[in-house]
């Protein structure tokens, strides 16, 4: 089972077989990382703000200091026209960073080093963000493919570079948070085994390389929680301000 | 992140050859795809409305509440500092009037005690001229009163004198005379 470094990505049933018709919705170990990912999230903001001090304990500076970092991250990136958004994003960036945070435990299952996971958010979020932006300025929204001050011969060029770029948002999106997560966890799976091969007298160098990665991949899980996060802003800030 | 991507090709590549295997990626089989997108969209949902609905808006209280009593105490610190500016400033009003009235106190009392101190000097040298005229007066009568005594004395100290001398007794009447003589042209001299 150690052996194969992508065994780990492995999605497999647990419980019954729930079928809907022809789907299949069975409960699996992703389901049940999801599940976990929402309840700690929960729990870390329900103690986060039970209690009501003026000087916060450290659960609860915690909590503030989230939610601060993305009021301010909305109010910098899209104004204050993205405050109706602000708890879809703070949702969002909580689920992906616990996610990403409770991927690092050992034995766990990083839902967001699933493609279909990711590929789901970003395609929810790039739908979400073109209603919005059509239901904000009717067909002006189209403008967005169109730059301010380009001239006229190299306009239809841009326009389509523009087109691509902007419906390439959700792969981008999506693949940028798969791939980060599915490629750490497979190098660490990668060091970890290099461990157990190379035995007591080699193996201390891939295990400081695994310790080093370890610290690096807490790092990538916050910045990639972080990014997913301040890219829905700034898509939301064109949709919102269209050319601010 | 640039080593990274290098690293997604190649198991990209690799998939390719071996779909569906053990050996590739299990991302790429879709058989729990949409399994895990219900899943994700229910349990995303849940929490959705779990945060903006309850967790949420209390943080935001939380926050809130701190600032509104920060801010209340702030002001109520501020009011309290004004007020015992206030204070100050009247206390230094009362001291700065204490002051003047003192000084006109003391002026006024410096006033009141040199004019009782003229008075006195002045009843004082009347009473003083009075006791220096009587005084006069009584020397003026001892020296008239004198006079005579000096007359009795004079005679009785001359009666002696002669009887001693001469041993025996004058007339008293012609030593009065005498004396009276003599007296009467050098006593002026004295008198």
């Amino acid at each position: 089972m150690a052996a194969n470094p992508m065994h780990q990505f492995q999605v497999y049933r647990i419980g019954p077989e729930i079928k809907l018709g022809n789907f299949d919705l069975s409960f699996t170990n992703a389901s049940l990382f999801m599940l976990i990912s929402a309840i700690s999230i929960c729990l870390f903001l329900y103690f986060g703000s039970k209690q009501k001090n003026i000087i916060p304990g450290r659960l609860q500076l915690v909590a503030e200091l989230f939610y601060n970092f993305i009021a301010k991250m909305i109010s910098d990136t899209a104004g204050s026209k993205a405050k109706p958004y602000f708890p879809f994003i703070f949702t969002l960036f909580m689920f992906v960073l616990i996610c990403n945070m409770i991927g690092m435990l050992p034995y766990s299952f990083t839902v967001t080093s699933h493609i279909i996971v990711t590929l789901v958010m970003a395609m929810f979020i790039f739908i979400a963000v073109t209603i919005i932006g059509f239901l904000k300025h009717g067909l002006k929204y189209l403008s967005i493919f169109v730059p301010k001050g380009v001239p006229v011969v190299l306009l239809p060029l841009i326009t389509i570079i523009e087109i691509i770029s902007y419906l390439s948002r959700p792969v981008s999106l999506s693949v940028r948070l798969f791939a980060n997560m599915m490629a750490g966890h497979t190098m660490l799976k990668v060091f970890g085994s290099f461990v157990i091969s190379l035995g007591l007298l080699g193996g201390w160098l891939p295990l400081s390389f695994s310790v080093a990665l370890t610290g690096l991949e807490i790092l990538v899980a916050f910045l990639q929680a972080y990014v997913f996060a301040i890219l829905t802003c700034i898509y939301l800030n064109d949709a919102l301000n269209l050319h601010h | 992140m640039r080593l990274k991507v290098p690293f997604i090709i190649f198991i990209f590549c690799f998939e390719t050859y071996l779909f569906a295997a053990e050996a590739g990626m299990p991302q790429l089989d879709a058989k729990y795809w949409l399994s895990q997108s219900f899943w994700l969209i229910l349990i995303f949902f849940i929490l959705y409305l779990a945060l903006s609905r309850f967790f949420i808006p209390k943080i935001k209280n939380n926050l809130d509440d701190r600032e509104k009593k920060i801010k209340d105490n702030l002001n109520e610190a501020k009011t309290f500092s004004e007020l015992a500016e206030k204070k100050n400033l009247d206390y230094e009003n009362q001291i700065l009037n204490a002051k003047k009235e003192v000084v006109k106190i003391i002026t006024e009392s410096k006033k009141q005690l040199d004019k009782s101190i003229n008075q006195k000097k002045q009843q004082f040298e009347i009473e003083i001229e009075k006791e220096v005229e009587k005084a006069e007066e009584e020397i003026l009568n001892l020296k008239k009163n004198s006079l005579g005594s000096i007359h009795n004395i004079a005679e009785e100290i001359s009666a002696k004198v002669i009887e001693n001398i001469t041993g025996e007794k004058l007339n008293e009447s012609s030593i009065k005379a005498s004396v009276a003589e003599i007296s009467k042209k050098k006593i002026d001299k004295y008198l």
